[in-house]
């Protein structure tokens, strides 16, 4: 399906549903599944409905919406953590996914063995994470510590870390939850350089926020998501216009979080 | 299947570099890393032995050798069990936020427990040398043997690892089967000594049946038989004669196929549960 999908679009959805069961006495274990067969309490959660849409390669768009609009669902089967309910997605090209603070790494190993785990993780041969490990760590500026466990690292130094290894991984497509930018003002203006460079490469960038202004600062496209439909899709500085018009200022919405 | 199994093996970086860490981590933070590891069972072993041979006069020849042939290959099937039913769990935000086949950490479960199943056995012929067993040509069987327990192993795991996702107790459930299992498996005592124990006569037989028909309990026996030389023990005035019953490759052959079933049936289960896991964590 995905060779003869000679477009000029890095990914496609086609009428994505995607609904969760939803008990309410969550049977997380044995006991709580024999209370549940008593009574028939669960519902069906409609987090996205229809949703249909397009990227071009080398575009960079924001999904953006309230808490609950669906946009992380949207992430999470772009990224094929989710399956699906109907509808389909056609992805060209590799994708990768940003992972928020390392997600996988592990605090007795060193930085460069972590590197090594969560490039594999990412889908990354030992080969290309050896090619590319003095970038990484040079980006996180870790030199001294790169040998020493993750657990002596400060929190933004594993932030710093995380975010140089997913974004030295040079993906076609980058799938970002959240986070654009990590640490202090100085490193952040440093991704933002680097996710500049990554979009003038022609690479395709599609990422979630409550931030706004990270979105208008790097998004081309917004998608507005509200109750699992797109509400509105096009520029920027529309759909954040009407969406601030909508919902009040940009303040309170970034507090939302 | 066959496309799960394709996949699997093109995320087989992600494989070796999660076994790797978890034997840097079981070994990384003492210099006796491995040996830490390896006393657990050893003490226990010691503390058995003369607890059977001292103190209840169990009167088999070189009975630690053969405790700890069946102690280690049982410690292979617990720590595999256990570990795999938090392997999913542990690795929550991963499964939330990024694909890659799910079976990998399972798998990687397994077989870093393998590998330090491996390096037990390896203690083990050093204790065997020491011994001073004969050395038997029924060694070679050894790989095909573990082989065959790395399957069952395996499909146990697959079992465990996905339906802890859902049923969060089922970890707890496996711990106290396992703990069971330990006393109804032939490990501390030897299916031969069966026939001379206080189980009524006319049940004997079921007995013996079950131990050949339970795929672990016949593979541990089997690591005994192909491991240690056949004894027949005489009569004393404490205990009952003891009389060696031969390796039978037809049931060693039924374990193997009881494995390769409950292997296929865990994969098969798991694979149908595994994209469910990232909305129920």
């Amino acid at each position: 399906m995905q060779k003869d999908f000679k477009s000029d679009y890095a990914v496609s959805v086609h009428d994505l549903c995607k609904s969760f069961i939803l008990s309410h006495g969550r049977p997380g274990t044995l006991k709580g599944l024999f209370m549940l067969l008593n009574k028939s309490g669960s519902e069906k959660v409609e987090a996205l409905r229809n949703v249909r849409f397009n990227v071009a390669k080398g575009e960079t768009l924001a999904i953006t919406g309230k808490n609950g609009s669906g946009k992380s669902t949207l992430l999470g089967v772009l990224a094929r953590v989710y399956k699906p309910t109907s509808g389909s997605i056609s992805i060209n090209g590799r994708l990768s996914t940003l992972l928020d603070l390392g997600a996988g790494f592990h605090p007795d190993l060193t930085g460069v063995e972590n590197i090594y785990l969560n490039g594999a993780i990412l889908g990354l041969s030992r080969r290309e994470l050896k090619r590319c490990l003095d970038d990484i760590v040079d980006f996180a500026e870790l030199h001294q510590f790169i040998d020493a466990p993750i657990r002596t690292y400060s929190n933004g130094m594993m932030m710093r870390l995380g975010f140089s290894i997913a974004i030295q991984t040079d993906p076609d497509i980058m799938l970002v939850d959240e986070v654009l930018a990590v640490g202090d003002e100085a490193f952040q203006q440093k991704c933002y350089a680097k996710v500049k460079e990554i979009q003038q490469k022609g690479k395709t960038i599609i990422f979630v926020s409550h931030d706004l202004e990270a979105v208008r600062r790097v998004a081309t496209r917004a998608i507005w998501m509200e109750h699992g439909r797109i509400r509105m899709d096009g520029d920027v500085g529309n759909v954040l216009d009407a969406y601030i018009s909508a919902y009040g200022s940009p303040g309170e919405l970034s507090n939302a979080g | 299947m066959l496309n799960e199994l394709k996949e699997t093996i093109r995320y087989r970086e992600l494989l070796v570099n999660l076994v790797v860490r978890d034997i840097k981590v079981r070994y990384k933070n003492s210099v006796m890393g491995f040996f830490w590891s390896l006393l657990n069972p050893l003490l226990q072993v010691a503390v058995i032995t003369f607890a059977f041979k001292g103190i209840m006069r169990y009167n088999v020849p070189n009975y630690s050798a053969y405790l700890l042939c069946a102690f280690l290959p049982w410690t292979f099937f617990q720590m595999s069990v256990l570990d795999a039913s938090s392997a999913v769990i542990y690795h929550a935000n991963l499964v939330k936020k990024t694909y890659f086949p799910r079976e990998i950490l399972p798998i990687s479960i397994v077989i870093s427990n393998l590998i330090h199943f491996i390096l037990a056995l390896l203690v083990f012929f050093v204790y065997l040398l020491v011994l001073g067993t004969p050395i038997l040509a029924t060694w070679f069987l050894l790989p095909v043997v573990v082989c065959i327990q790395f399957l069952l192993n395996m499909g146990v795991a697959f079992f465990v690892a996905s339906l802890n996702v859902f049923y969060e107790d089922i970890k707890y459930m496996a711990t106290v089967l396992l703990n069971l299992l330990l006393f109804t498996l032939p490990i501390f005592y030897l299916i031969e000594t069966v026939k001379g124990s206080s189980i009524p006569a006319a049940y004997r037989p079921l007995v013996l049946k079950l131990f050949y028909w339970n795929p672990l309990a016949y593979l541990i026996t089997t690591y005994r038989k192909i491991l240690l030389p056949p004894f027949n023990v005489a009569a004393t005035s404490t205990s009952p004669a003891i009389h060696d019953i031969p390796l039978s490759y037809a049931y060693l052959g039924l374990a193997a196929l009881t494995s390769l079933i409950i292997f296929i049936a865990g994969y098969a289960f798991f694979n149908s549960r595994k994209w469910k896991f990232a909305e129920r964590l």
